[in-house]
């Protein structure tokens, strides 16, 4: 199945990051601990499509962008291709990209029908959803989206494993 | 009805107007014309001869000229419906004689005047009007298909095309694009159904949302519940509510997570191998949810990994230090841990890296392993 080799590898690169996190910074509260491990599972989860989708692609530079020591655990976790270039690129052609559809809402009235100013706010939403996707048209948004559907329950099946299973060893280890 | 009316009145008026030349012929009485009708006569006397007014009628009379037709409706029309031959023949002749004479120049100004009577008329009479419009177009629009489709079916298809078209004669030009069997792969073959238009941007329109649905087609499996929601945006809020309760969930595991963890980053190690012996055993179908024993995969997992749980046990052995460790700094960091326990336990020199690869190695050599799970799957099964 290739799930179970998604969830593998996505273990193997989260299980990374918590190390590489944990022996970064010993002394955290439970929100900074937690923002880590969402930032290693965000991560792990996009080095796993080889940032060959959008949305592993910009959680990937949306993680470098908000720290700088972060930089380093993605830097490590997914090994691949976090260049400065790439993603400034991404970030300069998002917002170049937004600016025209500003610009075009502007030009253009309204459109007619209900049907599709529901369609269109729903797409709006969906497209706040997934990242990177405010850059999306239509087709590569949905495209994404079924990725990142199948990506999110691969990474909610193997965190959930692990509560599971830290829940179970942990009254066993006390004891 | 119109248009039927109009070719009877066409074919009764040629008639007629045959037999009132004939008669006129007959008499030879070109004074009578004088008196009647100083135009035409002048026409007549100018040259045209009977033969040119009959050929022209006959050139008229066999081509079904949409311009003449329609122009001849409009006089039909304008006329009211009248069936005498006589005022007709008497009201066309000034059309013609309006322009002076001269075949060419006659058909021309009769062709001429026709269109402006057609353009005139086109709001009186909309029906014929369209369809011959249509017939107009539908030659136009059997070319245009003939050069959108394959060679070879083009023909056979245009010409079912129009037989088609007879019946309904309204947005004939649009319907192209059967479905022909292209033998040529690099088309992208889209199909357009009657009433659908077929320029470039509705046909780029068309093959955008055919991808669109089928895209979301698949989104429609994937997401749970939104097999039933019929229509676009029920689809989109069903996604969207999908999507948000996963990221949601991923926080609240990670909440959850952060919560145990200065336990948890202890004990990842034990962690990572039960989990790798989940993920794999989640591959095998044939799993309870809570089968508790204890199979050979345990006793392989002993076998092989007796890093993990040897250190384990020695971490039990020895719980003050462990104890004591948490309470003063709760978050200890695997690696420290790990060595730090390496050291404590000298059994193990395994470094991390090492020991992940033993672990990921067992976790591949046991694909044939049934369970080694002891915990209800909580997650979504894939």
């Amino acid at each position: 199945m290739q799930n179970t080799s998604l969830k593998q590898e996505f273990l193997k690169n989260w299980i990374k990051g918590l190390q590489l996190h944990s022996s970064f910074n010993k002394n955290t509260t439970i929100f900074e601990r937690r923002k880590a491990i969402k930032l290693s599972a965000d991560i792990a989860i996009a080095s796993t499509r080889n940032s060959t989708t959008r949305w592993s692609r910009a959680l990937i530079a949306d993680a470098s962008r908000d720290g700088s020591n972060k930089t380093l655990i993605e830097k490590i976790s997914g090994r691949e291709v976090p260049h400065k270039a790439s993603l400034g690129l991404i970030r300069c052609s998002k917002r170049i990209l937004k600016r025209s559809r500003f610009a075009r809402r502007r030009a253009a009235p309204v459109a007619g029908l209900i049907a599709k100013k529901l369609v269109k706010s729903r797409t709006r939403a969906l497209k706040r959803l997934v990242p990177g996707g405010e850059g999306m048209d239509e087709i590569s948004l949905i495209k994404e989206t079924i990725d990142y559907i199948v990506s999110l329950r691969v990474q909610v099946d193997v965190m959930g494993r692990m509560a599971t299973a830290a829940d179970r060893l942990i009254p066993f280890k006390t004891i | 009805m119109f248009a039927g009316n109009a070719e009877m009145s066409v074919l009764e008026r040629q008639r007629a107007r045959l037999n009132w030349q004939q008669e006129s012929l007959i008499q030879h009485q070109p004074f009578a014309f004088f008196s009647e009708n100083e135009h035409f006569v002048g026409d007549f006397l100018m040259g045209n001869g009977d033969q040119g007014f009959s050929e022209l009628l006959l050139g008229r009379a066999m081509k079904p000229n949409p311009g003449f037709e329609d122009g001849w409706q409009g006089l039909n029309y304008g006329n009211g419906s009248e069936f005498c031959p006589l005022p007709r023949t008497s009201i066309s002749p000034p059309a013609m004689a309006a322009t002076n004479a001269g075949k060419a120049a006659l058909s021309s100004a009769t062709g001429k005047e026709s269109f402006k009577k057609r353009k005139a008329d086109r709001n009186h009479i909309p029906k014929a009007a369209a369809e011959e419009r249509s017939q107009d177009k539908k030659m136009k629009g059997c070319a245009e298909e003939d050069t959108k489709l394959t060679e070879q079916n083009s023909n056979s298809k245009s010409t079912i095309t129009t037989a088609n078209d007879n019946n309904n004669n309204k947005g004939t030009s649009d319907q192209k694009l059967k479905p022909s069997e292209a033998p040529k792969q690099d088309y992208i073959h889209v199909r357009a159904r009657r009433g659908q238009a077929t320029d470039s941007h509705s046909l780029a329109e068309r093959v955008r949302r055919e991808k669109i649905s089928e895209r979301m087609k698949y989104l429609q499996d994937l997401v749970p519940g939104c097999n039933k929601v019929t229509g676009k945006a029920g689809m989109l809020d069903e996604i969207i509510n999908y999507v948000q309760s996963l990221q949601r969930q991923v926080e609240f595991l990670s909440m959850k997570l952060a919560a145990m963890n200065p336990r948890l980053d202890f004990e990842t190690d034990n962690y990572l191998a039960k989990e790798m012996f989940q993920v794999c055993a989640s591959s095998i179908p044939a799993i309870g949810p809570s089968s508790e024993s204890v199979n050979p995969t345990h006793l392989q997992f002993n076998g092989l990994g007796q890093g993990v749980l040897s250190r384990g046990l020695e971490m039990g052995a020895n719980p003050p230090d462990v104890a004591l460790r948490r309470t003063i700094s709760a978050p200890v960091s695997i690696l420290d841990t790990l060595l730090d326990s390496s050291c404590l336990n000298q059994i193990q020199p395994l470094t991390w890296d090492t020991e992940l690869q033993n672990l990921y190695g067992m976790d591949y050599q046991q694909g044939r392993s049934t369970s080694f799970v002891s915990q209800p799957f909580t997650g979504i099964r894939l």
